[in-house]
């Protein structure tokens, strides 16, 4: 890479789009492939880049379009593709435990895949990348008020449609029987 | 193993923060991000170009890098062939007849029915990884036959993916070279190149001595 202020903007916000895109498509290979197609686009346009204040939210806006197309275009993966992190195969936990792990990663994915594309945008932003509101509405194209309420829908659908899950489905189990 | 405790009923957040708040491992981030790392430093590499006139299938514009041939354009022009490299791989193509020779040698011995195979390098790291084994698998098919959109799909072990196929193959930076127009229709129509240049495909069929009558294929030149 010529351009020492595009290296740093890779450097500082690539883990940072990856989480993201990880988080939205729940596959390692399709957020890998994504995030590629993120940075060679904003590798494409800096050199028009106007303005260079918002770079992180511009990133943000990219990955999340393309994002959206490629969910667009491909038709969703079978859950039984996502793999499982360190966390959830744990080799302490008894086989049951595990399968119940499978059970409710399955489970909490599928509800969040059928949340519209807006909220569930939202919903990672807020809560788990941690932008501000503002952040939020400048790189979905809505207004403050709007990234709010996608964030508290997004939230009470999934309280609704995940009201039964087993509390000991979610507790911590790493440390044996 | 103890049952879990009852307790007061709970978020069922929690369960969602469990599932998407740790993100990805580090292991995973590290590898998108060297591969991401790797496929910018490429893009900074010089770009060349060079046009073969007069082909079979009219000018032909190709482009290189260090690794090998980037693109090549049919019915295109020389503006458009420039614009369409700079916008892909961002930065403006150099002409350079010395960087293209191998291949516009190659390329304009097959279009006169010279040559038979095409030995030239193609570049297909900025290729998303699915197009590239479409396009791979393109490449595995033997000049003077053709195989179906459902073959293709069904040879990537996606049997239901003959439109994403379709797709793949109408990215492909590099026709001839990866012979695209060998993927047909189940009945043997041509269907598509260059998006309405299926003249093109019908005489760089020809070319490899596949029988056609107007844009079919006709009984001979088996669709598998």
């Amino acid at each position: 890479m010529p351009d020492p202020t595009f290296e740093a903007l890779v450097e500082r916000h690539s883990a940072e789009i990856h989480a993201y895109l990880w988080r939205l498509l729940h596959d390692p290979e399709m957020a890998s492939d994504v995030l590629q197609d993120t940075f060679l686009r904003a590798w494409r346009a800096f050199p028009r880049l106007n303005h260079r204040d918002h770079l992180r939210a511009w990133l943000y806006t990219i990955a999340t379009n393309r994002a959206r197309s490629l969910q667009r275009a491909h038709a969703r993966r079978e859950m039984s593709q996502i793999g499982l992190s360190d966390e959830l195969s744990d080799p302490c936990a008894s086989v049951a435990a595990q399968a119940a792990d499978r059970d409710l990663r399955s489970r909490v994915l599928a509800a969040v895949d059928r949340l519209p594309a807006k909220q569930r945008q939202a919903l990672v932003l807020r809560r788990y990348q941690e932008l501000g509101y503002d952040e939020i509405a400048a790189i979905m194209g809505g207004s403050m008020e709007a990234a709010r309420t996608n964030v508290h829908l997004a939230q009470e659908r999934l309280r609704m449609w995940l009201s039964d899950v087993d509390e000991g489905q979610t507790s911590e189990r790493r440390g044996g029987q | 193993m103890r049952r879990p405790k009852m307790g007061p009923k709970m978020d069922p957040m929690r369960a969602v923060d469990r599932v998407l708040g740790p993100g990805p491992d580090e292991a995973l981030t590290a590898a998108a991000r060297a591969r991401l790392t790797a496929i910018l430093h490429e893009q900074a590499a010089p770009v060349y170009y060079d046009v073969l006139p007069d082909s079979l299938l009219g000018t032909v514009y190709l482009a290189a890098g260090d690794r090998g041939l980037l693109a090549v354009g049919l019915a295109t022009d020389e503006t458009r062939f420039v614009r369409r490299i700079a916008e892909q791989h961002g930065r403006r193509p150099v002409r350079s007849p010395l960087h293209l020779q191998e291949a516009r040698r190659q390329l304009q011995a097959y279009l006169c029915g010279e040559r038979s195979v095409l030995d030239v390098e193609v570049d297909l790291s900025g290729v998303s990884p699915f197009h590239r084994e479409v396009l791979e698998a393109a490449r595995r098919i033997p000049r003077g036959s053709v195989v179906s959109y459902g073959e293709m799909a069904k040879r990537l072990h996606r049997p239901h993916a003959g439109r994403a196929v379709g797709q793949a193959l109408a990215h492909n930076p590099v026709p001839i070279l990866i012979p695209c127009h060998r993927v047909v229709s189940a009945g043997g129509r041509l269907q598509g190149y260059l998006g309405d240049r299926i003249g093109l495909k019908a005489k760089l069929l020809k070319l490899e001595g596949v029988p056609m009558a107007g844009d079919r294929i006709v009984v001979g030149g088996r669709v598998s």
